[in-house]
């Protein structure tokens, strides 16, 4: 009987033992996997700021081409001749002016 | 219920727009391809160091009758990029910066809608710089660059100025910038509004609505020379006073000062001009002509008397005191310029190191010279002085092709004032000075106001068209020391056919080219009117000469003949 109930005592402790153990191995995984996920956070925000950079860049890099097409092809020049000279041209035509000729010639004192 | 019609483009019309719009653009077929490794050797030179000048073939880069490019000019990769950012970029970052620095956008805006002189001409403004600078390499495509620039910034203040104090964009209403504005005649000098500078403005009534705009945009001119006209006015006198007079008619003229000083432009053919002025310049006028013959002491006396006289007009209408010492300052900061100018002079006579072409020399001096002191004119000679030096240091032949040294002159054509850089890259024929250059060949005294008086007086009379055009027999054969002067071989001849002054001398010229064995070149033109003889007529002038009398080939081929009767 006594036997029975130290035998008892022991399965109890030793569950105790793996359930401790359990739980500390479970601390340690938390531990790792925070642990983990600050580095990916702290790699993470590097990539950000390198992609920002990139975009940027690439942005740049296509304005750059963009302008130096226009200037290479004269596409300001045709702007200007064929869409933005013809457009003022007909606004000024269609002005109203004052007739100078309406003024007196008289001299001025 | 009825549907509207919907017109949809016939096929065959979307094809031909298609076509008109990929014509404006290079043809890839055109683009040969290096058939072995010498070619491609020559392929990879070309594109790193540009064509040397002979196999560029500038006439095909031409869309026909615009005078606009397929592409611009491939000049090596340093100078491409060279145009690129210091010229293309600098100059359209510059041109906004301006705008802001001496107004602000949205008076901008009401006078680009408000004026035809406006709108048409000064956007285009880039494309002024390359007919000018067309062909340029190393520090002759920078020196000449920088002229253009100190060019635009003056252009930009003056419009600005007129616009900030203008009534027409502000229903009639004046505000404190009209009461500080002077208006003056552009052939009266601004050196004689000096000693108001600190308060006052001066600003030239037809420099830029006029002069500037024919040389950017020959289009725009034409309106008001037609409006002249339209009201009765002959049309054979000077189509320069035609045209300032119908900026008036057309009622395009900014209303942006309370009083004028006006002249005879140093032309008695303009005096109907300043008439015509008067009667729609709504404010009172005061008229200080360039007298005729200037060389007599008693007429000196008197332009020095009309001098002071003026000073105390602008004394009345604005109220305030004459500054003589903002007068000497002023006069000796335009001195430095003029040291600055001989300086340029002395390399140009002397050396081919000369890093400016024909263009920019002409149009810099005239404009530096009439409109007076402004601190881009400082900024640009200190940066063409470090260009001038290191070509002279380095021994640089800056135009290596050059076959003859020219000098052009009298009056040149408004409309075609890039000739030069055509002759220059069709024919070798460098234009190394001009006579309206040559004009204000002169510093001013400031040691006392007597002196100062005289010298102005001087230098008023000097002034363009007046001097060496019409302006008596010894100043007109003043070509003859300045050929000599400046090692020149050959004389362009401007024959400004509406021009009765200059018609009068066209026999003695002859004469004299014969007697002294002398190469020129008549170039007929009608100053800023391109209808009467066409920049195609004046290339064909000169290679008629330069293949028939000279005798040689042309270094460019497809500059011979190409049309550009429509082009800015």
């Amino acid at each position: 009987m006594k036997k029975t109930m130290l035998d008892k005592a022991v399965r109890k402790e030793s569950r105790k033992l793996k359930r401790l153990k359990k739980a500390q191995k479970i601390q340690k995984r938390v531990a790792a996997r925070s642990s983990a996920k600050r580095s990916t956070k702290k790699r993470g925000a590097g990539c950000k700021v390198l992609k920002v950079f990139g975009k940027i860049f690439a942005l740049l890099a296509a304005l750059y081409a963009a302008l130096f097409a226009v200037f290479f092809f004269d596409l300001d020049g045709k702007l200007m001749y064929y869409v933005v000279e013809p457009f003022l041209v007909k606004h000024y035509d269609k002005m109203d002016r004052k007739n100078p000729l309406d003024m007196p010639y008289e001299i001025k004192k | 219920m009825k549907l509207p019609d919907i017109k949809l483009p016939k096929p065959s019309d979307l094809t031909g727009k298609l076509k008109a719009f990929a014509g404006l653009f290079p043809d890839p077929r055109d683009v040969k391809l290096p058939k072995n490794a010498a070619e491609a050797k020559k392929a990879a030179h070309d594109f790193w160091y540009g064509k040397p000048h002979g196999e560029r073939r500038l006439g095909d880069l031409y869309l026909d009758k615009t005078g606009l490019y397929k592409h611009r000019e491939w000049r090596g990769v340093k100078d491409t990029f060279y145009y690129f950012h210091m010229i293309w970029l600098y100059n359209y970052a510059n041109m906004v910066m301006d705008i802001m620095k001496f107004g602000d956008p949205i008076t901008f805006a009401k006078g680009l809608w408000r004026y035809r002189w406006m709108g048409q001409t000064y956007l285009p403004v880039l494309h002024w710089f390359d007919r000018g600078l067309e062909g340029l390499r190393g520090e002759a495509l920078r020196a000449s660059a920088w002229h253009y620039r100190a060019m635009t910034c003056v252009t930009i203040n003056q419009f600005m100025n007129m616009f900030e104090a203008d009534g027409n964009l502000r229903n009639g209403a004046h505000n404190d910038a009209w009461h500080h504005a002077m208006a003056h005649k552009e052939t009266v000098w601004g050196g004689i509004f000096y000693p108001w500078a600190d308060k006052y403005k001066h600003i030239p009534l037809e420099m830029i609505p006029y002069f500037v705009t024919c040389h950017v945009n020959n289009h725009t001119v034409l309106n008001y020379i037609d409006a002249a006209q339209s009201i009765g006015l002959p049309g054979d006198p000077c189509p320069m006073c035609q045209a300032e007079a119908g900026l008036f008619v057309l009622d395009d003229m900014p209303d942006f000062a309370p009083f004028m000083v006006s002249s005879n432009e140093a032309c008695d053919g303009s005096v109907a001009s300043t008439a015509i002025q008067d009667w729609f310049f709504k404010g009172p006028l005061f008229a200080m002509p360039q007298p005729m013959q200037f060389d007599d002491p008693l007429v000196q006396e008197h332009c020095a008397n009309e001098i002071r006289e003026c000073w105390k007009f602008i004394e009345e209408q604005t109220g305030a005191p004459f500054n003589l010492q903002l007068l000497n300052e002023n006069l000796e900061k335009q001195n430095e310029l003029q040291r600055f100018e001989w300086e340029k002079w002395d390399v140009a006579a002397k050396t081919n190191h000369y890093p400016i072409n024909g263009v920019a020399q002409a149009l810099y001096r005239i404009y530096q010279s009439q409109y007076g002191e402004h601190f881009i004119w400082h900024d640009t000679d200190k940066k063409v002085s470090k260009i001038l030096t290191k070509c002279v240091e380095k021994k640089i032949d800056t135009f290596p092709k050059t076959r003859h040294r020219v000098i052009a002159w009298s009056c040149a054509p408004l409309y075609y004032s890039n000739w030069c850089t055509w002759a220059y890259n069709c024919w070798g024929l460098n234009t190394i000075i001009n006579m309206d250059s040559l004009m204000f060949d002169m510093t001013i005294r400031t040691d006392n106001l007597d002196n100062t008086v005289m010298d102005m007086a001087r230098y008023h009379e000097w002034a363009p068209m007046r001097r060496m055009a019409v302006g008596g027999m010894h100043h007109i054969f003043e070509l003859w020391e300045n050929m000599e002067r400046f090692n020149c071989d050959m004389v362009m001849m401007y024959d400004q056919l509406q021009c009765k002054g200059m018609q009068g001398v066209v026999g003695l010229f002859e004469d004299e080219f014969r007697k002294r064995n002398i190469h020129a070149i008549w170039m007929p033109h009608a100053l800023p009117d391109k209808r009467t003889v066409s920049r195609g007529e004046i290339r064909r002038i000169i290679n008629d000469y330069m293949s028939t009398v000279m005798k040689e080939e042309p270094l460019d081929p497809s500059l011979l003949e190409f049309d550009d009767d429509m082009s800015w």
